[in-house]
């Protein structure tokens, strides 16, 4: 490696000062999706937390997870979510009351339901586990298409099926409303 | 100018304490730090889930989750021998559902704005009258 494995001058590992980084910027840029007012702000800031997560997952020895965490999340399922939101977009939008009546449940049930499992990863002893292990890519492509064969060729059936889907229900049906009288 | 600069550090120093805190249950080597991140990302998903009235921002805060749960697969994978390749093929398969599972939400999202002119869940309620 070009440069140690500590930060130059302290005694702080690369690894956790990214980790450090990254977990942070998912966890807030979770937290403004949940909160902020402007739902288009919203599908912003969830782009941020999924660049975050890549980060993340590049940390744990996945690459190839991390590159399809681009693509995928911050590509794809981000634009399609903003295109939703303009098309959804009412007069009266930014509502003013963003959170249902049922907010502060909600928030004592998500803290409650954080400490609770917090509580059980800090006290399960997780028993004899390895180093951070590295997924090298072409292993992956051989389980994937040999081990996994079945559920990739499903997984292929269902997005299909999805995309039919998807298609079918979001189609402005133009001939019906003309001939119904309502 | 001063509000940016304001902003920025407030954003900074949320960043590093959020972070710390999910470093606090041992360094970034151990799956300890990651479950506690996934953990906390799958309570704020909850929670918008929950509370939130916009139904693609329920969308969003179910995205939040899945991706959580995605993390915790991961981080099984990086660190119990003999679990990586599958623990990676298995957040693809989860990658690829979400995909389909946010393709058809969103439709149903649209075709239910079509008829009733609004995004707010709370509206929804041509059962109840």
């Amino acid at each position: 490696m070009a440069i140690g494995d500590t930060i130059p001058f302290t005694s702080i590992p690369w690894i956790d000062a990214l980790f450090v980084v990254f977990a942070g910027v998912t966890l807030l840029a979770g937290l403004l999706v949940v909160t902020m007012r402007d739902i288009i702000r919203c599908g912003l800031a969830m782009m941020v937390a999924f660049g975050g997560l890549a980060g993340i997952y590049v940390l744990l020895g996945a690459p190839l997870i991390a590159a399809a965490q681009v693509l995928v999340y911050i590509g794809a399922i981000s634009v399609l979510i903003l295109f939703a939101i303009m098309l959804t977009e009412t007069k009266d939008a930014p509502s003013r009351l963003v959170f249902q009546t049922q907010a502060v449940p909600a928030a004592v049930a998500a803290v409650l339901l954080a400490i609770v499992t917090m509580l059980a990863i800090v006290a399960t002893d997780w028993g004899e586990l390895a180093e951070r292990l590295t997924t090298a890519t072409d292993e992956l492509a051989r389980v994937l298409f040999a081990d996994w064969i079945l559920a990739f060729e499903v997984v292929g059936v269902l997005l299909l099926a999805a995309v039919i889907g998807g298609v079918f229900l979001a189609k402005r049906e133009r001939t019906d409303e003309a001939e119904r009288p309502r | 100018m001063i509000r940016i600069i304001g902003t920025t550090i407030l954003a900074v120093v949320f960043i590093v304490l959020l972070g710390l805190v999910s470093l606090a249950t041992g360094g970034a080597d151990s799956l300890d730090a990651y479950l506690t991140v996934a953990t906390l990302l799958f309570a704020i998903g909850m929670f918008g889930f929950l509370a939130r009235r916009n139904a693609i921002s329920m969308l969003m805060s179910v995205e939040l989750m899945l991706n959580a749960v995605n993390l915790t697969i991961l981080a099984f994978g990086a660190f119990v021998e003999g679990l990586a390749v599958s623990g990676s093929v298995i957040a693809l398969m989860v990658m690829a559902v979400a995909a389909a599972e946010v393709t058809v939400g969103l439709a149903i999202v649209i075709a239910i704005f079509r008829n009733k002119k609004t995004p707010l869940v709370d509206e929804y309620d041509a059962m109840r009258q």
